[in-house]
């Protein structure tokens, strides 16, 4: 294959130049239907148990993402001024105006609805702010009506009546941008009320989408513009270094082109290929010019040389290709869709890269005029093998063969302290975290957090499922009718109902019994008819459980439970309404803000709630047929370590206080859809690292033929992978999604340096004859290629350092430490461990002693 | 007394209704406000008094259903005028007994009372919005009683297909969540065919749709209709039953003592319909 390629690149490079421009041309054309997907729940498979669930507890409960407006007024009565309460009034009218906003469901105090005591014996039912109040008594009353409805209080308006907030519910995920930039209008000409803050996850996700798209067409092209001016520096010579600069982005084009045509959406994974694939795309070439360069005479025959450099590196160019490849494709072993398609799709840039450099970099090289290439002559003669660069490395090397025992003290003691580290790690993730601290987004969700309950949401949704119900209804039934089941009501008896059905059923059948009862002549049957009505509405309010007040009163425990453990900024459920209502019924005296008694009497308070101008809002906390309810958590923090917390702290609950036989709870909501992703990533990465692990070495150990040197090959990374996770875990940084995925990037690129170096090192055992002259030869051009290779990509992904999104921040922060780490693992620690080992390492190696005398 | 009136009241209705082939040849000359007036009659006076049993099955954007069934007794205190209603719930099973009493007044608010068995507590409704929803179902409490026609301007815009199209728009915006609406009066029984309420965009919001007419006692009375939330996908269907007018019922039905428990009589169905 080697030969055929470099036949190739060589012998046809106009051919070669074609093929790659239609390669280009061909995926870069596909790349216009590109689809950007940045909702947080596509971490999981979509019939992921929980997904599927907390899917259906949206429907159930008709619940929408939505985007939280708030505006703080920090003077002394807050928001309740008139001012302020008009401005809220004005805004939340004209964002009902908006389009792809669900007006129902919209929550804001001048949507919400009051019920309130109006002298003794009197109830009046009204809008808590129909019209904007006018003066302060108006704003006044408003907030003594706030501080009476739990559900509002802290959600609608903050407990400290600083800050109010709109929820507003929308349609689709992707409206949320265009809406609140919508909503960042209207609140643009209200500044004078007070300061307005817009976030909520969707906007969040949406934003970090656009944020994400501009990123992959700034920070990717300056990468590759910073990587380009080093190697400016290190080879001066334009235009041979256009070479890698083309593979590069011919590798990212149709890595790219390829996964938007084969239909996968660009997710925050798969936005960040651009970025790993540049530098490995760049590495490689790095290491053909390099050796070029040093080996390039002029006057010599490029192609000859090139030949000789390519025939010299194929083997450890194609097995650092794979051995990453091999890191990156590990990745499809995790449960994670878009790491998974990430994984494949870097892993076959990877391929693609390596491809790429053998037949084009020749060829491009080759093309290249005597003149151009003269200018690589004088680079040898003069500054590189000379350059304080060269210098420093010679004394390195002297110093890594020489003091081994120091060095392999100083790793293992750096490793202990890193496995330390390790031991520290935080896991937790966050996607409003992936913007900085500075950004609009984390400022509103922090000023906003800081007011009320808490805009995160999660739930706790109770289910309760009789499978006796049918069974016993229809045995009273048959009882009820003496057997004689007329014919319009068999079809409504037959057969069991759908869960979830039973309720309706009933319904139908006490309809149909009652038309019956009353056209029939005969007394008999109408008795029965009649009896059959009575044993299905007891079947039916049985079967509406969670209007049972027993029920209301343990979850109502449940809400204490939660407000105690103080994780919870606030709990919103059934029980509140029930309550409210019934104070108001009854006194509207504290007192009263109870749970009544009676099915009878709670299906009565409720039948008043629903007698307002939002009945819909009912049907968010329960089912219409009562079967099953959910408990909303306002969390202040979308962390998913404080939401692990409180589902702890409701698993001890429930462990003391068991959940009634046929009752069932279970989590749903975007933030705990959030910690469930991430506790398969956690598993998944392990997995993933573990096997990466185990095929690399595996592959060490066929490349060299030899168990010790590849135990030696993956030295450089077990440091490199210890030391950085245990940087990490020192200063507190968490383990998120970035983070986990880096490990194999990690794993692919610190094993690139020591494939390079132990191949060489064997190859100049052979040639020169000597441990020791191989010592000193290895610090000259492997050294040099090795270190450039380090600079250029620590140095290349500086940029990053400026995008406004965390991930792409922490990747270029993460190439810089596993570039040093690597590179001073291979040049220090590889010497030190092949000194110490030689005896062993170098024992089969036979030295030829004859191509040495070649140069 | 008032019976008495009331059979007056129902005889001269009883003519009205036997004419009506003459009004429309006078329709040319009808202007939208005497429409409204006669669809205001035609639509809830009909009888001095009348009883009927309504059966909802009010439909969720997603499909659920919920059912509700109860008994409305109506007495017109005077034509055109003043009426009180009686609205006393038999299912579901658990809130059976619960009951809404409403005078309703052209002049003023109305007097609206609530009894709930379950909490044994009779509680007054103070004079307020009435664009609540009634029961939690698509049919608000205006619907139930009836606008009053003073509330709104009205505009005759067409007379095609035996109806007439009016559109109306209310007196004061800031009480309603529509902008303005359009009714299609038959012309022959003056009944509000259907209604469509839209929002200020001009999106239909709301609609009312009757979905079968019968003459019962002389009466062309709406026996089913529809009303349906344009923006949720939802719907009531609402089935009338057992209807029947000028029974005569006395005045103390109507009482805030009738609350707790109305005379069984007026609650029974009528035989033979």
């Amino acid at each position: 294959m080697k030969e055929f390629l470099l036949r190739l690149s060589i012998g046809r490079p106009r051919l070669v130049y074609l093929l790659t421009f239609l390669l280009v041309l061909v995926t870069g054309a596909l790349m216009p239907r590109i689809h950007i997907d940045t909702d947080p729940e596509n971490m999981l498979p979509v019939d992921q148990a929980d997904r599927v669930f907390h899917n259906q507890v949206e429907e159930w409960f008709g619940l929408h993402d939505a985007i939280v407006v708030g505006v703080v007024n920090d003077g002394p009565d807050g928001v309740y001024t008139a001012e302020t309460l008009a401005a809220l009034h004005r805004v939340s009218r004209a964002i009902l105006e908006l389009d792809g906003v669900i007006r129902p469901d919209l929550m804001s105090l001048a949507e919400a609805d009051n019920i309130t005591q109006e002298g003794p014996g009197v109830l009046r039912f009204e809008w808590m702010m129909r019209d904007a109040p006018g003066t302060t008594a108006q704003a006044e009353r408003i907030r003594d009506a706030v501080a009476r409805l739990p559900l509002v209080e802290d959600t609608l308006v903050s407990g400290d009546g600083k800050a109010a907030a709109v929820y507003v519910p929308i349609e689709r995920k992707d409206l949320s941008y265009a809406i609140s930039r919508e909503i960042e209008a209207l609140v643009a000409e209200e500044s004078a009320a007070g300061d307005w803050h817009i976030t909520g996850l969707p906007v969040a996700e949406d934003t970090f989408g656009k944020e994400m798209f501009v990123q992959m067409g700034i920070s990717a092209p300056l990468a590759g513009l910073m990587i380009f001016l080093l190697m400016w520096v290190f080879f001066r010579n334009l235009r041979l270094i256009i070479s890698p600069m083309i593979v590069a982005m011919g590798t990212v084009i149709a890595t790219m082109g390829l996964l938007i045509g084969m239909g996968f959406t660009v997710h925050i994974m798969s936005s960040m290929i651009p970025i790993f694939l540049m530098p490995i795309a760049v590495v490689d070439s790095i290491h053909i010019l390099s050796e070029f360069a040093d080996h390039y005479r002029q006057g010599d025959d490029p192609g000859k040389v090139m030949k000789k450099v390519v025939g010299h590196l194929f083997k450890p160019m194609l097995f650092t290709s794979l051995t990453s490849a091999a890191g990156f494709a590990s990745l499809l072993l995790t449960p994670i869709p878009p790491v998974k398609v990430f994984g494949a799709f870097v892993a076959f840039g990877i391929l693609l890269a390596f491809l790429l450099t053998i037949v084009f970099i020749p060829a491009w090289v080759v093309r290249s005029s005597p003149k151009s290439l003269a200018s690589l002559d004088r680079l040898r003669e003069g500054a590189d093998a000379d350059s304080a660069l060269a210098r420093m490395l010679r004394g390195v090397g002297r110093f890594a063969f020489s003091r081994s025992g120091l060095i392999t003290t100083a790793t293992i003691i750096i490793v202990a302290i890193s496995v330390a580290g390790v031991l520290r790690i935080q896991i937790n993730d966050n996607p409003v975290r992936w913007f900085k601290d500075s950004h609009r987004i984390r400022v509103a969700d922090a000023v906003l957090n800081e007011h009320f309950a808490g805009t995160y949401d999660a739930f706790f949704v109770l289910t309760h499922e009789d499978p006796q119900a049918w069974g016993d209804f229809r045995r009273a039934a048959d009882e009820a009718l003496g057997g004689a089941v007329p014919p319009a009501i068999a079809g409504l008896l037959a057969d069991a109902p759908a869960t979830g059905e039973l309720d309706a059923r009933l319904g139908a059948i006490i309809a149909m019994a009652d038309d019956l009862s009353f056209d029939t002549d005969d007394p008999l049957l109408a008795e029965r008819l009649e009896a059959l009505m009575r044993v299905a509405e007891t079947a039916q309010v049985d079967a509406r459980y969670f209007q049972r007040p027993e029920a209301l009163a343990r979850i109502e425990a449940l809400q204490q439970a939660l407000a105690d453990t103080g994780l919870v900024g606030k709990t919103n459920a059934l029980p509140d309404v029930v309550k409210v209502v019934n104070r108001e019924l009854r006194s509207g005296d504290d007192g009263d803000y109870r749970i009544p008694a009676t099915v009878p009497a709670v299906a009565q308070t409720l039948l008043q709630y629903q007698s307002s101008h939002r009945p819909q809002d009912l049907w968010h906390m329960v089912t219409p047929d009562f079967t099953r309810t959910a408990v909303w958590l306002q969390l202040t923090s979308g962390d998913n370590q404080d939401m692990t917390r409180v589902i702890e702290a409701v698993d001890e609950w429930l462990a003391a206080n068991p959940l009634p036989e046929n009752v069932q709870g279970r989590w749903a909501g975007k933030t705990y859809i959030n910690v469930v992703w991430q506790g398969e990533m956690v598993a998944g990465m392990l997995d993933s690292l573990m096997g990466a692990f185990v095929v690399v070495f595996i592959m060490m150990v066929l490349l060299f033929r030899s168990i010790p040197w590849g135990i030696v090959a993956m030295m450089p990374l077990t440091f490199t992978i210890i030391g950085v996770y245990g940087f990490i875990g020192w200063i507190g940084k968490y383990y998120d999604m970035p983070i986990a995925v880096l490990s194999s990037l990690t794993l692919g690129l610190s094993v690139d340096f020591a494939i390079h170096f132990i191949q060489r090192s064997r190859e100049l055992y052979r040639e020169r004859g000597s441990f020791e002259a191989m010592a000193t030869a290895m610090f000259e051009e492997p050294a040099r290629a090795i270190t450039r290779n380090a600079i250029v990509i620590a140095l290349g992904f500086t940029p990053l350092f400026l995008a406004p999104l965390m991930p792409y921040v922490t990747v270029g922060g993460f190439m810089a430490s596993i570039m040093v780490l690597s590179g001073a693992a291979t040049l220090l620690l590889l010497p030190a461990v092949i000194a110490l080992g030689r005896r062993v390492l170098f024992r089969n190696i036979k030295t030829q002693g004859v191509e040495s005398h070649a140069h | 007394m008032h019976t008495d009136k009331g059979r007056f009241i129902a005889l001269v209705a009883l003519t009205a209704a036997l004419l009506v082939p003459g009004a429309l040849a006078a329709q040319g000359t009808l202007d939208a406000d005497t429409i409204v007036e006669k669809a205001n009659l035609a639509a809830y006076y009909a009888g001095a008094d009348g009883r009927s049993e309504a059966r909802m099955r009010i439909i969720d954007g997603q499909g659920r259903e919920q059912r509700r069934q109860f008994t409305v007794l109506r007495r017109n205190v005077e034509e055109a005028g003043d009426q009180q209603f009686l609205v006393v719930f038999s299912q579901p099973s658990d809130v059976r007994g619960t009951t809404f009493l409403v005078h309703k007044h052209t002049a003023g608010d109305d007097d609206r009372w609530l009894y709930l068995p379950g909490l044994d507590l009779v509680k007054r409704i103070a004079a307020g919005d009435k664009r609540t929803s009634f029961v939690g179902s698509h049919y608000y409490y205006e619907d139930v009683s009836g606008r009053r026609p003073d509330e709104d301007t009205h505009e005759l815009v067409g007379s095609e297909d035996g109806m007439f199209e009016l559109v109306h728009r209310p007196r004061d915006p800031s009480s309603v969540e529509f902008a303005e609406y359009t009714t299609w009066i038959d012309q022959e029984t003056f009944l509000p065919m259907k209604i469509e309420y839209r929002n200020s965009t001009g999106k239909p919001i709301r609609r009312v749709e009757v979905k079968n007419v019968e003459t019962i006692q002389g009466n062309p009375t709406v026996t089913a209709s529809r009303i349906s939330d344009l923006e949720s996908g939802g719907y009531t269907d609402m089935q009338f039953r057992y209807i029947a007018y000028d029974l005569g019922m006395p005045e103390d039905l109507f009482g805030e003592r009738s609350l707790r428990s109305p005379a069984s009589e007026w609650l029974q169905r009528p035989e033979g319909r």
